[in-house]
């Protein structure tokens, strides 16, 4: 029902305002009791009754804008008479409208649930008050070329001087798993960040229940969103005040965001901020505190950790490009005071916008133009059945110009006829836009900014409603022109048999076939090297053996507050899992490859003398058990970690392969000691080398590395990794009965295996690929058609002249290859254009492009043989009719 | 009264008038009795139904209530229509054009078929 009042809603626009202020309500009652009654038959009734009715709806608009305007009434009337006139003539030609209307409802759909998408994502605002003035602010590496990481708390501080700003607040650049506990003691995931007091009223997104928190309730307070208020408190109206144990503290729940609230979208987090599950349950106050904490909710003032995401309203009168240019002064001003840990920082002010969605731009680009090419592809078609028609209909307009229609009534008539094909398809395709959506979003991958936001609106309509008439236009014009000037006399005299076309139209008919062959070719080549990407990222070797293994995260409950107790845990825990069956080896580690954030630590090599703040940073983790077993990682060098690193043992390290080149080079690391974080920590031995994993994707080379041992610092929120020697899936009821068995509070989330991991990986590819490819699939079928249609017509034409050269002996292979050749040329003539315009149009493919050059010699050698071997193919039938030819009957046309 | 002028009636206004010459309907309901009346030949739909019915009206040959028969039971947003006495007077007019057509074409074919 809402789509059906959404779509009323819609169509009611195109009336005249005074009308609608005056009957839209009544008809809409009209409307819906109609609809109602018919839906009581059936749903079949109900569609057929509804279609009535638009149509109905949408003629009545026309008629009384038109009336509006032309008070002489004699255009509106005759527009209504060729529109009736338009419906007759394709009721004539069912196969024709059918196959019309089919296209375009086709083309026209693809397009406008694109379009839905780009409005989502792209177009419409963010769900902020008056989001134009809002900017990111990042802190900046100059030594490490890095442009985008986190905010330290006392930078941030710092930052809010600038006077570019009105207000400057913060948020974590990560979202965290916290223990939800209720009454009977069980604890549950929820996903919460801290924002500064105040995010919200900058933000200009007020609570739909309560208020914000304040600066004074930094450790009571708590904001929650609609969908968890929804799903786990079952949308209590009378929520405020009620108190929730979060992280062993309570906090009282002060306000419930309204529905359409995002924040922070994943793409504003820091490079380590990224999670799976990004649906915020709960947003914490954000508070400062001198003392080094690391629990949820707090910020240590310091400028040496960076963790913060900075989002800022900027005054009317500034820029972000002047708002960068302060803030670059104030942090040139922090280098020089602070030289330990400012030195190569620098700032970089982005729009809130760009931050947002800038990332996933180029790829709904890519598949804007393409669908918009196929709907291209459809209206040349189409634009060229009607051509072959309207030499038919020669006489039809022959005579109506004999009996004194204008040019111009002429033209209309085709023109109104062809706008009755884009309205229907326009129709249609509206009709069918909620599945197409709904398709399109179950294949987007999960981690597409703000793709939760997509969804039909006036702007879609709009868009439909235009792309529809000018679609009909489109296919309308070149026929339109050529209908009104019938050679009258010719036309007449004409028996009607074999009508023949003008050399210009044919010469259309021919530039058009060879624009689609363009067209075609773009689509299939973009569509060939996306799919060579893919393949070359689908071959990339991760540094592990993805197959059969078992992947989980955990997190430890509260009480098990010292190492000692982790150490039991953990002992119990792998214990537990080691004696499963189907179980060969299990580990775990604090940020797995390809599914989760990463963390990095400043480290330093004993006995070289380099000032601290010139310590390179090296991504950090701890290894698990037999971590580097279960998951299939080469030990190059030294050792892996053993039982024997324990607490009291010396501490030692593994570095990865890359780690130990960028470091070492030229030296043996085994043995050598480094530091972490500062130059007073204790120093850890490094014993061994592993191999290189992809960690923040496949395409992302390896980063240098470090690991420490479980066993010397124990992790609360490990991932899990279990070899199998069966189908892993099988083995996660198992896994998670053990886990519950030995503790009801662990709570365990997002078991998944390793090959799923990676497919998720490669999820943004895999949808672009689908699309572009059937993209490229439909474009093959409508070059061959294209090419059908035309050397069919050629092949008619051509049939005196074939008649006389069989009738004076030609073999009839030599007629095949000539008729194959006129084909194959427009078909080549096509392929050079592609070619020109393939290169033209290569920025908007080179962000999707991994392993392949554009260049690519096998796409480029196949793709446009395909295209040539469809097009000949498309030729041979005309051909075949050409060869069997009577000469006799020929020459006697 | 000059009713000449606002004849012929369109086959979609007269059915409207005739269903409002018995008693006061709304928008609905006009639809149904038009529906009923020719047996489902003549099927209005809201646009066709309303874009005639803003003519009638522009042209004063109906006009709106504004006191609802049976007030509190129907739905308060509902408009009803009735004819005006003008509009009374130029349906009678088009009956008696389209009853003077219909026996001029009766003779015509009798003479045809004989």
């Amino acid at each position: 029902m809402r789509i059906v009042d959404w779509l009323y809603r819609g169509v009611l626009r195109a009336y005249p305002p005074e009308f609608r202020a005056r009957f839209g309500g009544p008809m809409r009652d009209a409307f819906f009791d109609r609809y109602a009654a018919a839906r009581t038959v059936g749903r079949f009734r109900a569609a057929v009754v509804l279609l009535a009715i638009f149509a109905d709806l949408t003629a009545s608009a026309a008629l009384l804008r038109f009336a509006r305007r032309e008070k002489t009434s004699m255009n509106w009337q005759s527009i209504g008479r060729d529109v009736r006139y338009g419906l007759r003539m394709l009721r004539r030609n069912p196969l024709f409208a059918a196959v019309a209307i089919g296209a375009l409802a086709l083309g026209i759909g693809a397009n406008t649930a694109i379009f839905t998408v780009v409005n989502g994502v792209l177009l419409r605002p963010l769900p902020y008050a008056d989001p134009g003035h809002l900017a990111m602010v990042w802190s900046t590496n100059t030594a490490e070329h890095r442009d985008h990481d986190a905010v330290a708390p006392l930078d941030f501080l710092d930052y809010r001087n600038a006077a570019a700003f009105s207000d400057l607040q913060a948020t974590y650049s990560f979202v965290v798993g916290a223990a939800l506990t209720n009454a009977s003691g069980s604890a549950e995931q929820i996903v919460v960040t801290a924002v500064t007091p105040g995010m919200f009223e900058m933000l200009g997104r007020a609570p739909q229940i309560g208020r914000p928190f304040t600066a004074a309730e930094v450790q009571t307070a708590i904001v929650i969103s609609d969908g968890f208020w929804r799903a786990r408190l079952g949308a209590d109206p009378a929520i405020l005040g009620r108190t929730l144990n979060v992280n062993n503290q309570s906090r009282t729940i002060v306000g419930v965001m309204p529905p359409d609230f995002v924040f922070p979208y994943r793409t504003m987090l820091g490079p380590s901020g990224f999670s799976r599950s990004m649906a915020i349950d709960a947003w914490l106050p954000l508070e400062f505190v001198s003392a080094d904490s690391r629990s949820t909710g707090v910020a240590s003032l310091t400028r040496a950790a960076r963790f913060l995401s900075v989002v800022g309203r900027l005054r009317p009168s500034a820029t972000a490009a002047q708002a960068n240019a302060e803030l670059q002064g104030i942090a040139r001003q922090l280098a020089a005071a602070h030289p330990d840990t400012n030195k190569v920082v620098g700032v970089s002010v982005v729009p809130l916008h760009e931050q947002t969605v800038g990332t996933v731009r180029p790829a709904l680009i890519l598949l804007f133009g393409g669908v918009g090419f196929v709907l291209l592809m459809a209206c040349m078609n189409l634009a060229n059945m009607l051509l072959a028609r309207s030499s038919a209909r020669q006489r039809e307009m022959a005579i109506r110009a004999a009996l004194g229609a204008g040019r111009a009534r002429l033209i209309a008539q085709t023109l109104v006829e062809t706008t009755l094909l884009g309205c229907a398809g326009g129709a249609i395709a509206l009709i069918a836009l909620k599945w197409g959506i709904g398709a399109l979003i179950a294949s987007a991958p999960g981690d597409m900014p703000r793709i939760g936001e997509v969804r039909p609106d006036a702007a879609v309509l709009g868009f439909t409603f235009v792309l529809s008439l000018a679609t009909g236009l489109a296919i309308g014009i070149a026929p339109a022109l050529a209908a009104s000037k019938p050679e009258l006399q010719a036309s007449l005299k004409d028996s009607g048999r074999g009508a023949t076309t003008g050399r210009s139209q044919r010469r259309l008919r021919s530039a058009l076939v060879s624009a689609e062959v363009a067209l075609a070719l773009v689509l299939t080549l973009g569509a060939g090297l996306l799919l060579r990407s893919f393949l070359s990222v689908l071959a990339v070797d991760p540094g592990f053996r993805p197959d059969h293994l078992l992947t989980l995260q955990m997190t430890v409950p509260a009480r098990y507050q010292t190492p000692d107790q982790r150490r039991a845990l953990y002992a119990e825990l792998f214990g537990r899992l080691g004696a499963l069956p189907g179980v060969v080896t299990t580990g775990g580690t604090t940020r797995l490859p390809l599914g989760s954030t990463n963390v990095t630590t400043k480290v330093g090599v004993e006995g070289r003398s380099m000032a601290v703040s010139e310590w390179p940073e090296i991504e950090f983790r701890r290894a698990m058990h037999s971590y580097f077993t279960a998951m299939g990682m080469p030990i190059v060098r030294g050792r892996g970690f053993a039982s024997s690193d324990g607490p009291a043992a010396p501490p030692v390290v593994v570095i990865n392969q890359t780690m130990a080149r960028q470091m070492f080079a030229g030296e043996d690391p085994i043995g050598r000691r480094v530091k972490f974080g500062s130059a007073a920590s204790p120093s850890a031995t490094i014993v061994g080398v592993v191999g290189d994993v992809r960690h923040s994707g496949l395409e992302a080379p390896p980063s240098p590395e470090v690991y420490t041992y479980y066993l010397q610092g124990p992790p609360v929120n490990p991932f899990i990794v279990i070899r199998t020697s069966t189908d892993p899936a099988s083995l996660a009821t198992a896994v998670r009965g053990e886990l519950q068995a030995i503790d009801k509070e662990i709570s365990v989330y997002d078991v998944r295996p390793m090959t799923q991991v990676r497919s998720e990986a490669m999820a943004q590819r895999r949808f672009l690929l689908r699309l572009v490819g059937a993209f490229g699939l439909l474009a093959l079928v409508m070059a061959a058609a294209g090419v059908y249609g035309v050397m069919a017509l050629i092949v008619s034409e051509r049939s005196p002249e074939i008649g006389i050269r069989l009738a004076l002996g030609a073999e009839p292979s030599q007629v095949v290859w000539s008729v194959v050749g006129q084909g194959l040329a427009l078909a080549g003539a096509g392929v050079i254009a592609g070619f020109a315009a393939s290169l033209l149009l290569s920025p908007v493919l080179s962000a999707q492009m991994f392993g392949v050059r554009l260049l690519d010699p096998p796409t480029v050698a196949v793709v446009p043989s395909v295209l040539l071997i469809v097009a000949a193919l498309a030729c041979y039938v005309p051909a075949r009719r050409a060869m069997t030819i009577d000469p006799v009957d020929a020459l006697r046309m | 009264m000059d009713t000449e002028r606002f004849l012929p009636l369109t086959p979609v206004a007269f059915e409207i008038m005739i269903a409002l010459s018995a008693q006061r309907r709304h928008g609905y309901e006009i639809m149904q009795e038009v529906e009923r009346r020719t047996e489902g030949r003549i099927v209005l739909h809201p646009g066709t139904l309303y874009r005639a019915l803003s003519r009638l009206l522009d042209e004063g040959l109906i006009d709106e209530l504004d006191e609802r028969p049976d007030a509190g039971v129907d739905d308060a947003r509902r408009r009803y229509y009735r004819v005006t006495p003008l509009g009374r007077a130029v349906a009678r007019a088009e009956a008696a054009r389209l009853a003077r057509q219909l026996s001029a074409a009766r003779q015509a074919f009798r003479r045809g078929r004989a």
